[in-house]
């Protein structure tokens, strides 16, 4: 379980994040919405403390923190049990795939060579990437890398995955390769939260939408309800800019 | 140590009096060496036969080799050639007539030479093959596609390199005492040798050194704010 | 009078400069030690911003690089001997090659600093927050992660560096040093063939310079074999000039494009 209580984070006098709550049961799929710069990310990289939060309480499972107290420490805790997908891949770029995926359970996890090779290698064929292994990232697409970063992320058992904006950095036609794994790890029932514009996934994989604006949680829900009769004006006119005409009516 | 501050003050502004020297030599030879080495990357961009291995020869001597090498072997090579044209033509010219001066730019021209070829090969290279081709597809032939649209964008991209050429033209300048011209370096030897407070000398000479360079960078600095407006937005 | 041109005197001068090869040596490493280990303690409180101490290594970088390498010789030469002797250590005695070492040592270092500096920031800052993110800790994150990738950046620079340094050794002559310079012109004084002399000279310098160039480059291939395509040398070569070591993040940014898309 997670649960997010009041987190607030500004960029110099600019406030990004103005008190957010939230609470993701264990083996949800949340999709985050909301037009740009409402926060979404902020949102995403607090969690991982790639931000620090000014102030709020973050739990995932059974470690709480306080995001004003939080110590070298406890943001070291906090990261062990989640996981980040960036927008950018961020793959290491002096690392094979195989490396990539290694190098969390060598250096965090501390597993010996051998078995941390073997859980790589399964991981990596789970996604698709059985063939890839000694690839570097700049002769792997798009797509295939951030299947090695979705990889990675799985390599860390984190409790929760987030995804920040998984696809919107790939070439169109690469977008469903990359989108078929999340769905597929999905229904495993790992916990994940997912930053995304891809409507057709979030109405089909979600079990949770939540709608954010200017800093805030404006609008959550089951995407059944929220996509075909969205409570907030608010909600209702972005879903009408960012849907073409028909998907969200089911 | 005991520094003479009054020394240092009249070194400094006796040094002050040699400054056109050095800067004539820095500007001559970064003008001459970017004139030679627009010319020398152009010769290999475009991969112009016979003169193209030369040119590549060139720029690998040159920037393989010292510069005080170039200095020297121009001042005692240049006389035999010289005096060996003008005998064979009866001419009444000879090397002794030759300034000083002009061996030290001569040669330091062909140095500056080869790095600028670098450094302007490196800018065109910056400059996207869309560029030329959006050129071209508007009707204009390769000179025209070069002057209005690839060198502005290149001159923009290699300014960086161009100022640091220049101040490492300036700093070269140093050398220019190996063949008696009186710059920055020899006048301090010069106005240190009546009082042997060499250190004293040295040091005004290098904050004049130290002074030029951060001039040029800053005004660098400007001009490449200026130039580069159209680039604004761009990845930074 | 000078002599004709005789290029059996080329052939007779290379083995005797060679013979100071040595000495050349002596002084690139012995200065590119020095350099990299006062470079590396320069660029420390630049990359860790640590507040008056940054300051002071900006005025250091900007000294030693904001001055001729000649004008440096004899400032150290004269002021460090007479420095010292406030504090009672007397330099009268100590050979002229360790002041030249000092000061190549010193000027190298400021180009070094320049070029941790910039090879470290010049890796993406979204691979450290990757290792955050997989959980690593600073220390971690810094010497798997941003230490090798930026090392591997480095490389060209260094290349750089290295050559620009062996080319400026050949001043050394000025304060006395036997160098191969020095060699070279004792040879004409002796002969008064002065072009052949200088002429070996360079060609000497031209060969140390290739071999140093392409062994440099095998290992600026083997750091970057991660990259899918190997960064084309050609548009390299420009960086490998020591006047240009501030134009380093153009050369980032030419190589970021090479290595993405």
């Amino acid at each position: 379980m997670i649960r997010l209580q009041g987190i607030e984070k500004s960029f110099g006098r600019h406030p990004m994040l103005k008190g957010i709550d939230l609470e993701i049961g264990t083996g949800e799929v949340v999709v985050i919405l909301g037009p740009s710069g409402s926060g979404k990310t902020t949102l995403l990289r607090c969690l991982n403390f790639l931000e620090k939060p000014n102030a709020g309480r973050i739990r995932v499972g059974d470690y709480e923190v306080d995001c004003r107290t939080a110590g070298k420490k406890e943001i070291q805790q906090l990261r062990l049990r989640t996981a980040m997908v960036f927008q950018q891949y961020n793959l290491f770029r002096h690392k094979t795939a195989l490396e990539n995926v290694m190098e969390g359970l060598l250096v965090v996890r501390k597993l010996p060579k051998r078995e941390a090779r073997e859980q790589s290698v399964q991981l990596l064929e789970k996604v698709g990437l059985g063939g890839k292994l000694d690839a570097y990232p700049s002769q792997l697409s798009g797509g295939q890398q951030q299947r090695v970063g979705i990889a990675r992320a799985l390599a860390l058992n984190p409790e929760v995955i987030l995804f920040d904006e998984p696809t919107s950095a790939l070439d169109p036609e690469l977008v469903g390769e990359v989108l078929s794994v999340i769905r597929k790890i999905a229904k495993e029932g790992i916990t994940m939260i997912v930053v995304t514009h891809e409507m057709g996934f979030a109405q089909d994989v979600a079990n949770h939408v939540v709608f954010m604006d200017e800093g805030k949680v404006v609008e959550e829900g089951h995407p059944n309800r929220l996509f075909s009769s969205p409570k907030e004006e608010r909600t209702r006119q972005f879903l009408k800019r960012i849907t073409p005409d028909g998907v969200y009516s089911i | 140590m005991k520094l003479d501050p009054s020394f240092i003050w009249k070194a400094f502004v006796e040094l002050l009096s040699v400054v056109p020297t050095t800067l004539l030599i820095t500007v001559v030879s970064v003008a001459c060496g970017l004139l030679i080495g627009t010319a020398i990357a152009l010769i290999r961009t475009f991969r112009v036969p016979v003169l193209h291995p030369v040119a590549a020869a060139y720029v690998t001597f040159f920037r393989g080799t010292p510069m005080i090498t170039h200095l020297l072997l121009i001042y005692f090579g240049m006389p035999l050639i010289v005096d060996g044209v003008s005998a064979f033509f009866g001419w009444p010219f000879r090397s002794s007539a030759i300034p000083m001066i002009a061996f030290a730019l001569l040669s330091f021209s062909i140095t500056a030479g080869a790095y600028a070829s670098e450094v302007v090969r490196s800018g065109l290279i910056a400059v996207s093959k869309g560029q030329l081709e959006a050129a071209y597809s508007i009707g204009m032939t390769t000179p025209q596609a070069l002057r209005r649209i690839v060198f502005p964008q290149a001159f923009a991209a290699s300014l960086p390199n161009i100022t640091q050429l220049f101040i490492g033209m300036l700093h070269g300048s140093t050398l220019a005492f190996a063949v008696s011209v009186v710059e920055i370096n020899a006048k301090a030897q010069i106005v240190a040798a009546t009082n042997w407070k060499f250190f004293d000398a040295y040091l005004a000479a290098a904050l004049i050194f130290w002074g030029l360079t951060v001039l040029i960078e800053r005004a660098a600095g400007l001009l490449e704010r200026r130039i580069q407006l159209y680039n604004r937005g761009g990845v930074a | 009078m000078e002599q004709e041109f005789d290029f059996t005197y080329v052939l007779q001068f290379i083995p005797k400069i060679l013979s100071t090869l040595g000495t050349t040596l002596t002084i690139v490493g012995g200065s590119l030690v020095l350099g990299l280990a006062a470079g590396l303690l320069a660029a420390l409180p630049r990359l860790y911003k640590i507040p008056f101490l940054r300051r002071v290594s900006q005025v250091y970088v900007s000294f030693f690089r904001g001055t001729p390498i000649l004008i440096q010789l004899f400032l150290l030469y004269y002021g460090l001997p007479e420095l010292l002797k406030q504090a009672d250590i007397d330099l009268s005695k100590t050979p002229v090659l360790v002041f030249v070492i000092l000061t190549y040592g010193l000027h190298v270092s400021a180009y070094v600093s320049e070029m941790i500096r910039a090879s470290v920031e010049s890796v993406d800052r979204g691979q450290v927050e990757a290792a955050y993110s997989v959980g690593m800790n600073g220390v971690q994150a810094f010497t798997r992660i941003v230490l090798p990738q930026a090392l591997a950046i480095a490389v060209p620079v260094f290349a750089n560096l290295l050559l620009a340094l062996l080319k400026d050794t050949s001043l050394a002559f000025t304060l006395g040093v036997m160098e191969m310079t020095g060699k070279a012109s004792s040879l004409t004084t002796l002969t008064q063939h002065f072009v052949e002399a200088y002429l070996s000279l360079a060609l000497i310098y031209l060969a140390v310079c290739l071999v140093l160039e392409r062994l440099l480059r095998v290992l600026e291939r083997r750091l970057l074999r991660h990259e899918a395509r190997p960064v084309p040398a050609k548009s390299f070569e420009s960086w490998r000039t020591k006047w240009l070591p501030f134009g380093l993040p153009q050369a980032f940014k030419l190589r970021s494009k090479g290595g993405d898309a």
